[in-house]
């Protein structure tokens, strides 16, 4: 799955107040980055709606409503994801983040999961009716074979 | 960066499609001309024609013409842009590994 980008990382909190402080306190947390925005007219402040069907939204500096994606899956305190966009994505360009929440010892580890538009988690092909692990696999594969073979363009 | 972002959303649009993506498959094997791309991929030249367009669009393949015939059109790959994805997958990677770091740091109240 070489388009899909994973990070992991584990925090001194349950799943419950690690669950809870991601989603509730991410205007305190989330650190504007000057590489990634989500619209030309800079960074603002994050917020995350409850709930499936939840909005995350950036509000500007000039108070206007930037709407990054919905919230698809809520099951706090083991599972999140959201659609995410950013205002120069092409019109039918979207990816989905997914953040998972796991017990480990004392601990919580947190999972990010980021796909792009060819790396479609399993529920998503779901809905669409694709037969998710032959689907899944030909782009797995096909990204892999891609990215690879990168090097011997260029040699070639 | 901004024309970074433009040329890896012309990219990702090219290859959302099962038929370019397919494309991109038979000339990893090499330069192809028009004609045996089309018949590789089972396309009409029509429609193979309007696929080459978008792909040439986005910079993902290069078109040029053997010596001795003009009229003819070979078509290869062009490494850039797939160049320019990695990239931004490496972007977004190290983008995710900061915030968490900084949503490590919140919650554990550093």
């Amino acid at each position: 799955m070489a388009s899909r980008v994973l990070v992991a990382i584990r925090v001194a909190a349950t799943p419950e107040r690690a669950f809870a402080v991601f989603t509730e306190e991410i205007a305190t947390w989330w650190q504007p980055n000057g590489l990634f925005q989500f619209t030309p007219r800079g960074p603002g402040r994050l917020a995350i709606e409850p709930g499936s069907g939840g909005r995350l939204t950036e509000t500007q500096p000039d108070g206007r409503v930037f709407e990054i994606g919905r919230i698809t899956v809520w099951k706090p305190p083991s599972e999140l994801a959201f659609d995410w966009r950013q205002a120069s994505f092409a019109p039918a360009q979207k990816t989905e983040v997914r953040v998972r929440f796991e017990p480990a010892g004392s601990e919580t580890r947190v999972t990010v999961e980021h796909f792009g538009w060819d790396a479609i988690p399993p529920e998503h092909a779901a809905r669409h009716g694709f037969p998710i692990d032959v689907f899944l696999r030909r782009h797995a594969e096909w990204w892999q074979a891609l990215l690879s073979s990168y090097k011997s363009w260029i040699i070639a | 960066m901004r024309a970074t972002a433009v040329a890896l959303d012309r990219t990702l649009a090219a290859l959302a499609d099962p038929e370019r993506r397919r494309t991109v498959d038979v000339l990893r094997a090499g330069p192809h001309r028009a004609g045996d791309l089309a018949k590789a991929i089972g396309l009409r030249g029509p429609a193979m024609s309007r696929h080459l367009r978008v792909l040439r669009e986005s910079g993902l393949v290069e078109e040029s013409h053997p010596e001795f015939d003009a009229r003819v059109r070979i078509y290869r790959l062009r490494p850039a842009p797939i160049a320019e994805l990695k990239a931004w997958l490496e972007l977004t990677e190290q983008l995710w590994a900061d915030e968490l770091a900084a949503f490590k740091a919140h919650v554990e109240g550093r």
